[in-house]
């Protein structure tokens, strides 16, 4: 191993305690193999029953109709799209942890990126229900599907920003599937090696593809993750301007602002890191992997939190400036009658406090790196964010162009909520058991990092840093 | 048996070998199923062709059962009715007193529509009630067979032969004490003769006439004053000026239909002349009258009679007016009176009162301004309402001394409509036999001995005279439906008549006036008879009565704090149709409300009851539950919600007649509102329809009033709506073009626009192109379109709980935008419909392409690719688009899932009510009933564009104007609206938008360059205030600005 590659130890390591390759299998390992703890079980099954409460609201809604939820002739959108872009959003951490960190090589990554694909993953999963389930007539959402068919036959159009968002969000999803689970395949072999039960060995054998682990493998799984990370870095930018473009593209003041797409993927991000920091806390807290999700990796993200923040709340402003810029009364009257006062000016308030000022906070370093600070913080960001979607969308539409039209005061019914209630179920559920049956972390990548960034091998450097130049000189003059 | 052996070929019978092969083989094609080498029998290759046909078996075997509904065709055809082809019969609707000369469209044995009779005095006009008329025939709470009261309900009677003996007998023996037909106003010559017949035949029958709303005031008036014991008819299209004290003419007083035809000519707006007749309206309440007048005052319901005595006193009238405290309604006075008297007799002053002194002194107005023969006509007298008020009370007072023996009981519903609906039913019950001939078991059927249901009027023979000699007939449209018979058929059988039923009565009666069949066919045909030109008379006015009418009015009891005013809505009316869904779907004209009554206070007022803050208005503006009042006049009280109605008079609270009907009356009318008529007041002459004192008390309760719209002025967003003063208009002809340049003027201007305004290529819009134009000078409101587009395109109910929540169907809605000070708001009704931009927002947005655009200007909607994602909803900048939120016609993919929705409290019965077979039968064919989950919305009537154009085709000519009305278009009593082909250079609505209109023309938002297909021409009121509460000063954008641009775009062109 070359010293070249010194890292300065002003650097915090990136793996804590004096782990060797084995205890970084063990202690990633351990949590898959031994039996689900109580928590996780109460955990689960908490999940489930909002599942399956989610599944009963969505029955109402499917039986008897739209009319279930309190959406009515102005606001044809609220929860559902709301719910939609909020958990789109959130599925953005994943892919930039993985691909765009990558690209940079950012080596912290590597304790996250595994939770955080999988996060991803099962959120674009959630958001992708709400566009289905909010159709009038779900049972024909295939109509979205541009094949040969005899309907007609029934084409696409493919001027619809909402059958973009069908090509964008299902690309984004195969991508992020296929980078997730390439990743997996080395750990999933590892998990295969180790397993004592017969239906473990089979399954995990199945899942590793027949891994070997020979220098061919690495260097083809290196490079497909080189591929894939080139694929996803324009998906991450690219999914949430899509999003974006439901509203930008449409007339309705609020909505059309060419300001959306940059200010939507810099919210995408906001949220998705602090979801991130939601699970990963409560992760490495239960599996113990404080040493391998560390304080700086908290910190780090934190950072982003506070940059993305900032940016978003740099796009509320300028949505605000512009609205008066531009002088259309519409657009004035939306902004400053009927978002920052009017019936919902509490909810622009609440993503204003939420998204723009408390992250702030965050530009004090001890706050950074308080643990409890920062799950608060998670919490908050993330119901901002939610406000940010429901304020562009209600406050929007609710009163548009013709006063004869504004709306009566929308309010979810049951129905609306619990459809939110159960894709959180489905969440959660696919969480926990991805947390019980594969490995959070990325075992290989983590003992790719561990020899340079690990403190273990930091503390080897000790001696070395002491040493003078000459000496160093000497004793690594025949070292090539 | 012979042993000759039959042979088919020589092959046969000389048993070749080949012959004997093909033989044993006989289906020599092979199976597409090959056997491989190993002998498998089904081979790899053929898996597939095994699972695509068991798949294909499968799908077939376990898809859903699709119901079938047998279509039998004729056996021997009628030679005038083609399946498909519907055909149009002349008759007249007649509601009590009401009468409209109307054309039924009938398609395979159903009416399913009702037109005006362009032929008759309405000419081609209808009214909301007209419109929904047709639903009424299909009502399921009509009653369907004669019944007879056994113990507490009652009992169907075998047969009407078998009722007629029972009443017969009832009849002898009720010889010696009075016998009374108690009927709302009857105007049919034949049925009145037939009346007559029976009065001949029982000498104690009297005839008495009851009207829910009582016109007793004037009727009373004119034989004071003119000796005339009726009511005039009035020409207001021969006034300059028109003043109303509260005469809802053009939304519920005697003939709304006929006024306002005739008013409208009198506001269309010729731009080279503009000239209107200016209108005053005094009132207390907002009405849809009030919404139309230049000038409006309001003042305290007290005050009428002061205020007319002031008018009559400015007229040259010798009295001493009482002194007007309120400095508004004084100035208000002093000009009306001033124009009143400069128009030389082209004048008119109508009143809603029903004092009679009140309308003695509005005669006395007439006369002094030489209105009396000009615009008062008494050659021609109106027979809308003939009821005495004094006469009833008589008759009630007879019942409860018992000098009555035997009340028959016709179109009058007294237990529910007269003030002391109890003490009605307890005089009923002392009368020994009593029969009602009600469609339904209402409130006073219900407490009759029999009930032998009437006809609906599209199943009967009849004839009505609605103004003296303007002759209606009407004949039936279809069948009966049930076990009905005419009324009069009953009253002949009774007075032992040789004639054998009405029918028989009425045609005989015809024919020997007309002189024949053929000119009685001609006038079936026609459906009218009406003399060539009007009879137009004075009467000579008998001042006598003056005095004591003066005496009394100034005498009148001042009033309370707070007064009530009982009023008809003008979709409800009287409460006669409360059960028509259609109508208490229609949002009233001015509180956008349906579904119920409710307490109009005024803003002002409304802060005594917890509506002060703007919090609070804020709260009240988004939420329907409203403070519910509680109100209290002579120990009765009632609670209502109010609802707030800028323009109210502070002291007024309004409260609609016909709500609060009884459960049998249906489901539709079943716990809508709350019955006012208690209320009602009894002055010795007439009944009283203002309370002059009345306790109000803010209660704790809230209740739900829903309302299709919630905000209620357009503020200042002239995109919008655009309106001006005559006096601006006339002075700036180009005062609206400005005002559009000032927003397009930039971007190509008013002709540059389509091309200038977009980066995008601009296509050629050869051959047909739709458009409409809307005259905002003309629509009054009324809200006969929007019924008239309900019957037509099967737009769905969807009941209160559903309106509540803002998921109400309509594809036309009139908006109602109050302007100006709030204290004493103008009022602009805005009708409003999918706009079919050419550059349509929708349109681009849908994912599946479900809503596109036809080469004709069309904006589609493919119901059929709908998925209902509703971003097209989203995207339209005029809300117009509309989704099924649950499944409002059956037509769902789930089967039965109204019910529980029902029981859920979602759904209200009125939805089930829709969806009896009985009630489907009014769905227009031609148009498809609309499923759970997709978007619908206006389509220009596309069924009726198609058939106009097939029409033309098999003429082989080009389409013509006349061909082609949309329903709406059609309904209209004013026409304010125009359509046709706009690339038709003879077309009206070419010449509106390009040459009559076009100084008014203008597109809703047109900035944002949706390129609408719908103008409309902005309103212009008759008065010297700044009307609108826009800006003052428009720049003068200019018209040398616009001829640059038009002189750009012409060079860019080359």
């Amino acid at each position: 191993m070359s010293l070249l590659r010194y890292e300065s130890q002003v650097r915090e390591p990136l793996v804590d305690g004096h782990k060797t390759y084995h205890d970084v299998t063990e202690d990633i390992c351990k949590p898959v193999e031994a039996a689900p703890t109580r928590l996780w079980w109460i955990g689960f099954i908490i999940s489930v029953a909002l599942l399956l409460f989610g599944a009963v609201s969505l029955y109402k809604e499917v039986v008897y109709g739209t009319g279930m939820w309190n959406l009515n002739k102005t606001i044809g959108w609220g929860w559902d799209i709301t719910n939609f872009v909020w958990w789109v959003g959130i599925g953005h951490a994943g892919t930039l942890i993985s691909a765009i960190l990558l690209l940079f090589r950012q080596g912290w990554r590597t304790g996250v990126n595994r939770a955080a694909e999988a996060m991803t993953i099962f959120a674009v999963i959630c958001a992708g229900q709400f566009p289905i389930w909010h159709m009038g007539r779900v049972w024909m959402a295939f109509f979205v599907m541009p094949y040969p068919n005899t309907r007609g036959p029934l084409w696409v159009n493919f001027n619809s920003p909402l059958l973009w968002d069908v090509f964008a969000i299902s690309t984004y999803f195969t991508v992020s599937l296929l980078f997730w689970y390439s990743g997996l395949i080395p750990d999933m072999a590892t998990l295969r090696d180790r397993a004592k039960k017969k239906w473990a060995k089979a399954f995990y054998g199945v899942a590793s593809f027949g891994w070997t682990g020979s220098t061919k493998h690495w260097q083809r799984h290196e490079s497909l993750s080189l591929v894939l990370a080139g694929l996803s870095t324009p998906l991450v930018l690219s999914v949430h301007t899509i999003v974006s473009f439901d509203f930008a593209t449409s007339v309705i003041p609020g909505w059309h602002t060419t300001i959306f797409p940059p200010y939507f993927v810099a919210g995408a991000i906001f949220s998705g890191f602090a979801m991130v920091q939601t699970l990963m806390l409560v992760t490495r807290k239960i599996m113990n992997l404080e040493d391998y999700i560390t304080i700086s990796h908290i910190e780090n993200m934190n950072k982003v939190i506070v940059l993305t923040g900032s940016i978003v709340g740099c796009a509320y402003l300028t949505e605000l400036f512009m609205a008066w810029y531009s002088a259309v009364k519409y657009e004035q009257d939306i902004f400053f009658k009927y978002r920052i006062a009017g019936p919902y000016g509490w909810s622009y308030w609440l993503m204003m406090t939420c998204n723009v000022i408390t992250p702030q906070l965050f530009w004090s370093k001890k706050l950074r790196r308080n643990i409890a600070f920062t799950f608060l913080m998670s919490i908050v960001v993330n119901v901002g964010m939610w406000f940010e979607r429901f304020v562009i969308i209600v406050s929007s539409l609710y009163r548009d162009y013709l006063p004869s039209s504004w709306s009566v005061y929308y309010r979810p019914t049951i129905w609306e909520v619990g459809f939110y209630l159960g894709s959180f179920g489905l969440f959660f559920t696919c969480y926990f058991l991805f947390s019980k049956y594969f490995p959070v972390i990325a075992i290989a990548e983590i003992k790719h990092v561990l020899k340079k960034n690990g403190e273990s091998y930091k503390e080897q450097m000790d001696g070395i840093e002491e040493q003078s130049v000459e000496e160093f000189a000497h004793e690594h003059a025949h070292a090539h | 048996m012979s042993k000759n052996k039959y042979w088919q070929s020589f092959g046969q019978l000389n048993a070749t070998k080949a012959y004997t092969e093909d033989a044993a083989n006989e289906f020599k094609e092979e199976l597409p199923f090959e056997m491989d080498d190993n002998g498998a029998k089904t081979p790899r290759r053929d898996f597939l062709k095994y699972l695509g046909f068991s798949t294909a078996a499968a799908t077939l075997a376990a898809s859903c059962e699709i119901p079938v509904k047998k279509a039998i065709p004729f056996l021997n055809k009628p030679a005038d009715i083609v399946p498909g082809v519907a055909n149009y019969y002349a008759t007249t609707f007649v509601l009590d007193g009401d009468v409209i000369p109307v054309v039924a469209k009938v398609r395979d044995g159903r009416p399913i529509k009702i037109e005006g009779n362009e032929l008759g005095f309405t000419k081609g006009g209808t009214s909301q009630r007209v419109q929904a008329s047709v639903l009424s025939l299909y009502d399921t709470a009509r009653v369907r067979f004669p019944m007879e009261k056994t113990g507490e309900g009652f009992k169907e009677a075998p047969t009407y032969e078998a009722v007629d003996k029972k009443i017969a007998a009832a009849l002898t023996a009720a010889a010696g004490k009075q016998i009374v037909l108690l009927t709302s106003t009857i105007n049919s010559p034949t049925v009145l003769t037939v009346i007559d017949e029976f009065k001949a035949k029982y000498p104690t029958a009297k005839h008495v006439t009851y009207d829910a709303v009582s016109y007793s005031g004037i009727i009373q008036a004119n034989e004071v004053s003119y000796g005339k014991k009726g009511i005039p008819s009035y020409h207001f299209d021969a006034a300059d000026v028109i003043v109303s004290f509260g005469a809802d003419f053009l939304g519920t007083w005697l003939n709304p239909v006929d006024f306002a035809k005739q008013y409208a000519g009198k506001r269309k707006i010729n731009e080279k002349n503009p000239t209107m007749s200016r209108h005053f309206q005094f009132e207390s309440m907002y009405s849809l009258t009030g919404a139309s007048a230049d000038e409006r005052y309001t003042h305290k319901p007290s005050e009428l009679g002061a205020a007319l005595l002031a008018l009559y006193a400015k007229v040259g009238g010798a009295v001493t007016a009482p002194a007007i405290a309120d400095k508004r309604l004084a100035a208000g006075i002093d000009a009306a009176a001033k124009e009143l008297l400069a128009a030389g007799g082209n004048a008119v002053v109508v009143s809603g009162s029903n004092d009679v002194n009140a309308q003695i002194i509005v005669n006395a107005i007439n006369d002094k301004i030489g209105a009396n023969g000009k615009t008062v006509n008494y050659g021609t007298m109106l027979n809308y309402r003939k009821g005495v008020d004094a006469e009833f009370e008589q008759l009630v007072a007879d019942m409860n001394a018992g000098a009555v023996g035997a009340v028959f009981i016709h179109g009058a519903n007294p237990v529910y409509t007269y003030r002391d609906g109890k003490k009605f039913a307890d005089a009923l019950k002392k009368v020994s036999l009593s029969v009602s001939f009600n469609e339904r078991e209402d409130e006073t059927t219900a407490e009759c001995k029999f009930i032998l249901p009437d006809h609906h009027y599209l199943e009967s023979w009849g004839d009505a005279e609605a103004k003296s000699g303007y002759l209606s007939f009407i004949q039936p449209t279809i069948h009966p439906l049930f076990k009905t018979r005419a009324f009069a058929t009953s009253l002949l059988k009774w007075s032992g008549s040789t004639v054998a039923d009405y029918e028989t009565y009425f045609k005989a009666y015809w024919i020997s006036k007309l002189g024949g069949q053929i000119a009685f066919d001609q006038a079936l045909q026609d459906g009218v008879m009406e003399p060539a030109a009007p009879v137009v008379a004075g009467a000579s006015f008998n001042g006598a009565a003056l005095t004591d009418a003066v005496a009394k009015l100034s005498a009148a009891k001042k009033g309370g704090k707070h007064e009530l005013v009982i009023y008809q809505k003008v979709s409800i009316g009287d409460g006669k149709m409360a059960n028509n869904p259609w109508l208490q779907e229609m949002p009233d004209p001015l509180t956008r409300a349906c579904w119920d009554n409710y307490a109009i206070v005024s803003p002002e007022t409304a802060k005594e009851f917890g509506y002060a803050t703007q919090a609070e208005l804020d709260e009240y503006e988004v939420n329907p539950p409203k403070r519910v009042l509680k109100i209290t006049a002579a120990g009765k009280s009632i609670e209502l919600p109010l609802i707030i109605v800028p323009g109210t008079n502070n002291s007024t609270i309004a409260v609609a007649t016909g709500y609060g009907r009884s459960e049998k009356v249906g489901r539709a009318a079943k716990g809508a509102g709350q019955n006012i008529y208690p209320f009602v007041g009894f002055n010795g002459a007439t009944y009283e329809y203002v309370v002059a004192d009345v306790a109000v008390e803010k209660t704790d309760k809230m209740y739900d009033v829903v309302q299709m719209q919630t905000h209620g002025t357009y503020d200042n967003r002239v995109e919008v709506v655009k309106e001006t003063s005559l006096a601006v208009f006339k002075k700036d002809p180009k005062y609206f073009i400005n005002e559009r340049m000032a927003e397009i003027g930039p971007y190509g201007g008013i002709d540059g626009l389509e091309e200038k305004g977009t980066l995008y290529p601009v296509f050629d819009k050869p051959g047909i192109k739709w458009g409409m134009s809307l005259d905002l000078n003309l629509c009054n409101g009324c809200g006969a379109c929007v019924v008239a587009c309900s019957a037509e395109n099967n737009v769905s109910v969807v009941g209160k709980t559903q309106v509540g929540k803002y998921h109400d169907m309509h594809w036309l809605r009139i908006d109602r935008y109050f302007s100006g000070d709030m204290e004493n708001p103008d009022v602009v009704f805005q009708p409003m419909m999918c706009q079919h931009c050419d550059n349509a927002p929708c349109e681009n947005v849908c994912p599946v392409a479900a809503t596109n655009h036809s080469s004709e200007g069309l904006n589609q909607m493919t119901y059929n690719r709908c998925i209902g994602t509703r971003y097209c909803a989203n995207n339209c900048p005029y809300k117009v688009r509309r989704f099924n939120w649950h499944d409002w016609n059956g037509a769902d993919s789930f089967k039965d899932n109204q019910n529980p929705l029902v029981e859920y409290g979602r759904l209200n019965e009125v939805t089930l009510d829709m969806n009896d077979d009985l009630t489907r039968m009014v769905l227009n064919p031609d148009v498809t009933v609309r499923s759970r989950g997709v978007i619908e919305k206006c389509s220009f009537c596309v069924q009726r564009l198609q058939e106009a154009k097939l029409t033309a085709k098999k003429d082989s000519r080009p389409l013509v104007d006349s061909d082609i009305k949309t329903a709406c278009q059609q309904a209209c009593p004013t026409n304010a609206i125009v359509f046709g082909n706009v690339n038709d250079k003879e077309s009206a609505i070419n010449k509106v938008r390009t040459q009559e209109g076009y100084n008014r023309n203008y597109y809703v938002l047109e900035q944002i360059h949706v390129l609408p297909n719908v103008s409309y021409l902005a309103k212009v009121r008759n008065t010297d205030r700044t009307v609108g509460n826009h800006e003052e000063g428009h720049e003068a954008h200019g018209e040398e600005k616009h001829e640059e641009k038009k002189e750009a775009a012409t060079e860019a062109a080359h």
